[in-house]
């Protein structure tokens, strides 16, 4: 089995406790546990990888570090899990931030027109000012989405576009329209070294992870968004500081889209501005969904956020084992997408149990304002 | 042609029979966003005129004919995609929508099928991605974003099976179509109108009359409301099934523009129309429509399309390099997002 089933214990706090009398049947428990299905969806699909092809489950340990396919899976889940990790909090407020992928995008080009400009970029000094940089330009975009959202009180959805419409020209003014490229090693270490045998993106967005665990399940932090995804006003009475909390979401978010953007852009180390982290911000949103987090706002999970980011890079590294043309991958996507929405949808189950002929358009559901 | 349906706040004085009565009704709160565009264009084109009016002058029938030739397709999108946003939706599907059109159009022509059963089949693959969103939307409950991101990535999934080569439209009667036009004015002035300009205008008159003059177009402004359709109830609309409607309407639109975009760049590849979905939702902000849904003017959009073009055009006039577009579109559209919110705080308050 995979790395994940470690990283599962930051949600442990979250999960209701197991009542006194033993509850009736293990099994009810453990299908109704909402990630089931979607551990059930990544082993179906890692143990047909595996029939496929014999060398997909090796991982070899070569000059101490481990290579195979299954670690490559864990390295391109990086990007997106960091991406998700930030994009779950700001879901789990009922909002949305299309902008990751732009930010991506800035954090790079950033970084990388910073070593250009220095002095000595293969010094570590240098490497890491020019992270914190970048970090700190994702930091601002954030303080922006925040503002709009929280402040403002725009809707997420139009906020974070503005940013997403406007971050890729920006990043293409920091690079004057090239694809600059530096070389540096220490910054390229972030995106292809290995910290004792493990690559270094995989340290990376663990870290994050248990970081952002920390900060939401360890604290009140956690219940408080739900709580404002659930119902804002309500929170808000009661005595629930929604537009900070709101706002700091957002930062989190950005944050994330900075050091991811950075993680992503290390080893090739050029920032391409028109291509860096284009669509990223759908496969964010794909890896919460498919954590069973709903997209209304409300209860989020992390574990499952973990989860579908691995799905997500074991269905693009899937495609390539059974010899799909690549270019499909967007529609397996879609698919997915529309299964697991349709799947979470309550209209289904009532459909399902009330027959098709009671199939009536109901009223409209409130519109968040 | 106000917006009808209004939440129950102290409405501005309305029939008032004093002689200002007219004149007052265009001050309520609602067009202010309209103001706001029209504004903007005349803004515009003032500094394009200043800045290159010279000898030949910068606003004439040939710089409208232009803007309107570059930018049909994007009109015909921007118009379908105010339906939807007056209900307080969103369509994220049609750029990818008007790539599959121009892909299969490329694909069909040379195999030898008739011209018009390729441009009907292509209006109604537009058609079918929208009546997908809407049955999403519409039965499932599946919020607009999501419903229509799953279809983007359907409609691009499917383009990438089509086709990853950029592919030449080289049918003699295609051709023809998009070569059409009137010419009129002499020498360096010339201006034309040609079939793509004519069917943009057209679906936009349609859409005017549709959303205005007529009972379901009412019913869109009243489902936008977003009170669970009660509203519109009290004042004899049925909800039924508009929200799938509109998407269908969306998606049509989108067909269309795809054969327009066809006819503009002869060709289709699997990656055109990357983020014109942003465009046309740009354009409907920026005409004035509100994103919360229940309130918007159609022909505001098609101001909103021209502010679009004209950015683009002074942009390219001043020298800037192309990327200037995007940030100064992202301004553009962060000015009328807050006028927006403004509006709606002082319209509670």
């Amino acid at each position: 089995m995979t790395g994940p089933t470690v990283e599962l214990t930051p949600d442990r706090a979250s999960r209701p406790a197991p009542a006194a009398a033993p509850a009736p049947g293990l099994v009810r428990r453990i299908t109704h546990h909402q990630l089931f299905w979607p551990v059930v969806a990544l082993v179906a699909l890692v143990v047909l990888c595996g029939l496929k092809n014999p060398t997909f489950l090796t991982i070899e340990l070569r000059d101490g570090n481990l290579f195979g396919q299954l670690v490559d899976i864990a390295r391109m889940s990086a990007t997106p899990l960091l991406l998700a990790l930030g994009m779950a909090l700001v879901i789990a407020t009922g909002g949305i931030d299309l902008s990751v992928g732009a930010v991506m995008a800035i954090s790079l080009a950033v970084s990388l027109t910073y070593l250009d400009g220095a002095a000595n970029p293969a010094s570590v000094g240098t490497a890491a000012v020019a992270v914190l940089l970048g970090v700190a330009v994702a930091l601002l975009a954030g303080v922006f989405n925040g503002f709009m959202v929280s402040v403002l009180g725009i809707q997420p959805f139009i906020a974070t576009m503005i940013l997403m419409v406007a971050g890729r020209g920006i990043a293409m003014l920091i690079t004057q329209g090239q694809i600059t490229t530096v070389t540096s090693a220490p910054f390229k270490f972030l995106g292809s070294g290995f910290v004792l045998g493990v690559p270094t993106p995989v340290i990376v967005a663990l870290v994050m992870l248990v970081l952002v665990a920390v900060l939401v399940r360890r604290t009140a932090l956690g219940m408080l968004l739900e709580s404002i995804g659930i119902n804002r006003e309500a929170s808000r009475l009661a005595g629930v500081q929604s537009r900070n909390i709101t706002w700091l979401v957002y930062i989190v978010c950005a944050l994330l889209a900075g050091l991811a953007g950075i993680v992503y852009g290390a080893p090739t180390m050029a920032a391409d501005a028109n291509n860096i982290g284009l669509m990223k911000e759908m496969d964010a949103i794909m890896c919460v969904v498919l954590g069973g987090t709903a997209l209304a706002g409300g209860k989020f999970y992390l574990s499952g956020t973990v989860v579908g980011a691995l799905i997500l890079s074991t269905i693009e590294r899937a495609v390539v084992i059974f010899h799909v043309p690549s270019q499909i991958t967007p529609l397996f996507k879609a698919l997915v997408i529309i299964v697991v929405c349709v799947a979470q949808s309550p209209r289904l189950r009532e459909i399902l149990r009330d027959g098709l002929a009671r199939l009536r358009p109901r009223a409209l559901p409130e519109v968040a304002s | 042609m106000t917006t009808t349906v209004q939440p129950p706040a102290p409405a501005p004085v309305r029939a008032s029979r004093t002689r200002l009565g007219g004149l007052r009704r265009y001050l309520a709160p609602e067009y202010l966003p309209i103001a706001g565009t029209v504004l903007t264009l005349v803004l515009m084109l003032v500094v394009g005129e200043v800045r290159y009016g010279g000898a030949r002058g910068f606003v004439s029938p040939k710089l409208f004919s232009n803007l309107l030739q570059d930018n049909a397709y994007l009109l015909v999108l921007a118009v379908g995609m105010t339906f939807v946003v007056i209900t307080g939706g969103i369509d994220l599907s049609v750029g990818a929508v008007v790539a599959l059109v121009g892909l299969v159009i490329a694909t069909l022509l040379p195999l030898g099928v008739p011209l018009p059963v390729v441009l009907v089949l292509g209006v109604l693959i537009g058609t079918v991605f929208g009546l997908l969103i809407g049955v999403l939307v519409e039965y499932f409950d599946i919020q607009p974003f999501i419903a229509s991101l799953a279809a983007m990535f359907l409609a691009r999934g499917l383009c990438n099976v089509v086709s990853v080569q950029s592919l030449a439209i080289k049918d003699k009667g295609f051709g023809a179509l998009a070569g059409w036009s009137l010419k009129f004015g002499e020498g360096r002035d010339i201006w034309k109108i040609n079939l793509s300009m004519i069917v943009a205008v057209l679906v936009l008159a349609v859409a005017y009359v549709v959303l205005h003059h007529t009972r379901f177009g009412r019913t869109v402004y009243g489902v936008g409301v977003g009170d669970r359709g009660n509203a519109i109830q009290l004042v004899g609309l049925k909800a039924g099934r508009t929200r799938l409607w509109v998407y269908i309407i969306s998606g049509t639109c989108a067909g269309v523009a795809g054969i327009l975009f066809a006819f503009y760049t002869k060709s289709g590849f699997n990656l055109t129309g990357v983020g014109m979905e942003l465009d046309a939702i740009a354009a409907v902000v920026i005409g004035g429509t509100l994103l919360a849904g229940g309130g918007g003017f159609v022909l505001g959009t098609g101001v909103g399309v021209l502010v679009y073009g004209l950015i683009q055009v002074l942009i390219a006039r001043e020298g800037l390099d192309s990327w200037w577009t995007k940030v100064f579109i992202g301004v553009v559209l962060l000015v009328f997002v807050v006028l927006q919110r403004v509006i709606a705080v002082r319209r509670r308050a």
